[in-house]
């Protein structure tokens, strides 16, 4: 175990931002979800008792009648914000007297580091670039990345939790967001950092860095495993199992979202609109770790090709 | 005690005189870390320490804030320079006639001199307001374009606003017997004051 | 007083001088200023400036936030329980707060850098070597960018967990996610900047992905069938040429320092109206409960 390997990994300065979101990212995710939780203890208190719904105040933060609803803002909003401005730059001197930013040698067009890496908030892109082309890992997938964070508020006809923290209430948007913020992009980020080594090579944590490990690894084309050998062949097949794919992953979240789990009622106020939208997006996301398994177990490169475009 | 508005007056310590956070009872202090975070509420340190608390905040913000002031100005005078160099060689003194030589003059901004007394270089820049003169050989003088400022051939101002003459240029030998000329060694002489000009390094005498 | 008078007069020197009436007026008169240059709140000059009381009456401190052009930004009063920062985390504050770390630094840098393929470089080792504190100024920029696209994205991930993207609020979480793009892209522009092998690459690789876009680059499906070429498609727009030269610089630097910014304070602009028009901080707010929902109106 090489844990000079991943210590160097973790102190080089650009890197230092994603060794703070591992402790950062689960860290909100537990503070926001404690909250939750404790909102959800509150919902199920009311729930079990009609009279203490109607008499409640309906927050954990406590309150009595006579309490006033709002503070002033100088200098109780003011104050804190005040107090955040401080550690916020304390945190950021601290930082920049410590460590240096990186300048490495002048740009030379005739010779690319090795690895070459993007900033690390783009790592999750250049990840992706292993399982999909450019086409569609560069361009596509992130304008619907892009498209479908704006469509979020478009697509959730859950009227609940609005303004509050809730995990009974919207279990669908929190389990989807999860899966896909810290599931996929914080994991593909981590990935891109931790794990890809010289030549975009998978190396385990603990594994030294080695620029002339060599790598058997084949790629074969999905068509091509079947035995199918002709163009139009190839483009057929491909298509039939894309085909296939969105219908099973289609069905598999239509029976997610049926669930007596997943609040039912939320998936009925859904119109036809919002519904279809969700499930293109949904399996359009669904396709990234599809592709990942197919890629890292299986070998597998491409699984439609036609003259115009390789998935 | 200042006056509050009626409808405040049920919260009493929400609002008014400004010592009591929102009237929210905290949690039970069972964890370390609020324990910590005690000491930096409001209600967990003693009243005669809010006003200690308050006075080194407000002093480390304001001793941060001028340090910061101090870095922002020193930030403006970079501590080496990448300006053309002030010392050059311009020939032997037997290359040169008497009279006006402007053979530097596009090149190093400087005009050379030579007089039964010696040879001396002048910095071609009005004392005016540090335009750069032209010299007319057919008026024998130097005429200034951008207020008209006129000097004799030997850089002494006589007519315009010039104040005074144009400054000369230090002026050495190095071992090989060529003139070397530093510019950023001047020679002056204001209006009033003694002259320069016959300093060591102002004119050499050969 | 005709004693004083006769005494005054008799008395010869300074201390006579002094006893006259005139100069005891006067002396009670530079008391009397002195006595109001210690209430500074007072004088003329503060009130010109501050036009609100500043003492601690409700009026005031409503006035006090309300009348500044800065703080105005807020309402008067806010939730109660929205000052506990469990609720907000406070992540849009602090990435606002970056955003003019970054502004007041960048504008800083800009003082000893040259955007051309020549002396980029070189400028950079100039500030970091022979400009005092610019090592340091340069550190506080590149780290408060990265600090700012993780706060930005927690802003985000709480906005969300909060459920503060539903109604009334949709069209703000969709300005938030332009704000989030173009954070991406401030800090893109910004990699190439110091022309060094990090960020050269990383742009070459960022770009070439530009090239495969489809109908727009000339390697993405169908670009060619279009007339795409390296010297016409989005690549192309992007870097100013086919290559990323001195070209891509200057035009990185410029949508680095001037035209990112410029959109983004639009956009930023927009995100604050309409959170105090949608009705300020989302919560907390009281729950509700399932059998609670109204039922949809149909159009």
């Amino acid at each position: 175990m090489d844990w000079a390997q991943i210590w160097e990994i973790a102190v080089t300065p650009d890197n230092v931002p994603i060794t703070a979101l591992l402790f950062l990212a689960p860290f909100y995710t537990w503070y926001g979800l404690r909250q939750a939780f404790a909102n959800d203890r509150l919902i199920a208190q009311l729930e079990a008792s009609p009279e203490m719904a109607k008499t409640h105040h309906r927050k954990v933060q406590a309150w009595k009648p006579g309490w006033a609803r709002e503070v002033h803002t100088w200098p109780y909003l003011l104050r804190i914000e005040f107090l955040a401005l401080l550690i916020v730059t304390a945190i950021l001197m601290v930082w920049s007297i410590t460590l240096d930013a990186p300048l490495e040698e002048p740009a030379n067009p005739n010779l690319t580091m090795n690895p070459a890496k993007a900033p690390w908030y783009f790592l999750g892109l250049q990840e992706m670039l292993v399982y999909f082309d450019p086409w569609m890992a560069g361009v596509v997938l992130p304008t619907l990345i892009i498209v479908g964070l704006m469509a979020i508020p478009y697509i959730d006809a859950n009227p609940l939790g609005a303004g509050y923290y809730t995990y009974r209430q919207r279990k669908w948007a929190i389990w989807t967001f999860l899966v896909g913020f810290l599931g996929l992009w914080v994991s593909m980020v981590i990935i891109g950092t931790f794990i890809r080594g010289p030549g975009w090579m998978w190396f385990w944590p603990g594994v030294t860095w080695d620029h002339d490990r060599l790598v058997f690894e084949a790629n074969r084309d999905l068509p091509d495993l079947v035995g199918i050998t002709s163009m139009a062949g190839k483009s057929i097949f491909g298509g039939f199992v894309s085909l296939l794919y969105v219908a099973g992953a289609g069905w598999a979240f239509h029976k997610l979202i049926t669930r007596p789990g997943f609040n039912r009622k939320i998936y009925e106020r859904m119109n036809i609109l919002q519904y279809v939208t969700m499930q293109l997006l949904l399996i359009l996301m669904l396709s990234l770790p599809m592709k990942m398994l197919a890629k890292l177990v299986f070998r597998i490169k491409y699984v439609w090709i036609t003259p115009w475009f390789n998935i | 005690m200042p006056e509050s508005s009626v409808q405040n007056q049920v919260s009493a310590g929400a609002d008014g005189k400004g010592t009591g956070a929102p009237e929210a009872p905290q949690p039970q202090k069972a964890k370390p870390w609020q324990r910590v975070a005690g000491l930096f509420s409001k209600d967990g340190t003693p009243a005669d320490m809010v006003a200690t608390r308050r006075r080194f905040v407000g002093a480390s913000v304001v001793g941060f804030l001028i340090v910061n002031l101090l870095m922002f100005l020193r930030f403006f005078f970079p501590r080496a320079l990448f300006e053309p160099k002030t010392s050059f060689r311009i020939g032997y003194p037997a290359d040169f006639g008497f009279g006006v030589d402007t053979k530097f003059q596009q090149q190093f901004r400087v005009w050379v001199v030579r007089n039964p007394e010696g040879l001396f270089v002048i910095y071609a820049r009005c004392t005016h307001l540090g335009c750069t003169p032209d010299w007319k050989p057919s008026e024998n003088k130097f005429k200034c374009p951008c207020h008209g400022s006129g000097y004799d051939s030997e850089g002494i101002n006589f007519e315009g606003p010039a104040p005074r003459p144009m400054d000369r240029a230090n002026v050495e030998l190095d071992p090989e017997g060529q003139i070397v000329v530093d510019t950023a060694k001047l020679y002056q002489w204001p209006k009033g004051a003694p002259t320069q000009f016959n300093d060591d390094g102002a004119i050499l005498r050969v | 007083m005709p004693e004083d008078n006769g005494n005054a007069q008799e008395k010869k020197g300074l201390s006579g001088l002094l006893d006259r009436p005139e100069i005891q007026a006067l002396k009670e008169k530079v008391k009397g200023d002195v006595q109001a240059f210690k209430k500074p709140t007072k004088t003329d000059l503060f009130k010109s400036m501050f036009r609100v009381k500043h003492d601690e009456t409700p009026r005031s401190r409503a006035l006090g936030v309300l009348s500044n052009v800065f703080l105005h930004l807020h309402p008067a009063k806010v939730n109660r329980d929205a000052v506990a920062y469990n609720y907000t985390w406070g992540m849009g504050g602090i990435t606002f707060y970056l955003f003019v770390v970054l502004t007041f630094t960048g504008a800083l840098l800009m003082f000893y850098y040259h955007p051309s393929k020549i002396v980029a470089f070189r400028d950079i080792l100039y500030l970091e070597h022979d400009v005092p504190f610019g090592k340091l100024l340069r550190n506080m920029h590149r780290w408060a960018a990265h600090l700012m696209i993780i706060t930005v994205w927690l802003h985000m991930f709480r906005v969300y967990l909060t459920g503060s993207y539903k109604k009334p609020r949709e069209f703000n979480w969709l300005v938030g996610v332009i704000l989030l793009v173009l954070t991406l892209l401030l800090s893109f522009t910004g990699y190439l900047l110091p022309d060094d092998q990090l960020g050269f690459w990383a742009v070459t690789v960022g770009t070439s992905m530009a090239r495969a876009t489809p109908l727009l680059g000339h390697e993405g499906p169908f670009g060619p069938e279009l007339g795409m070429t390296q010297f016409n498609d989005v690549r192309f727009a992007l870097l100013g040429g086919s290559i990323v030269d001195s070209n891509a610089l200057l035009r990185s630097y410029i949508w680095h320092c001037i035209a990112i910014p410029i959109i983004v304070s639009t956009f930023l602009v927009v995100h604050f109206w309409r959170v105090r028009k949608d009705g300020g901080i989302s919560g907390p707010s009281p729950v509700v409960l399932e059998g609670e929902i109204k039922p949809e109106r149909k159009i």
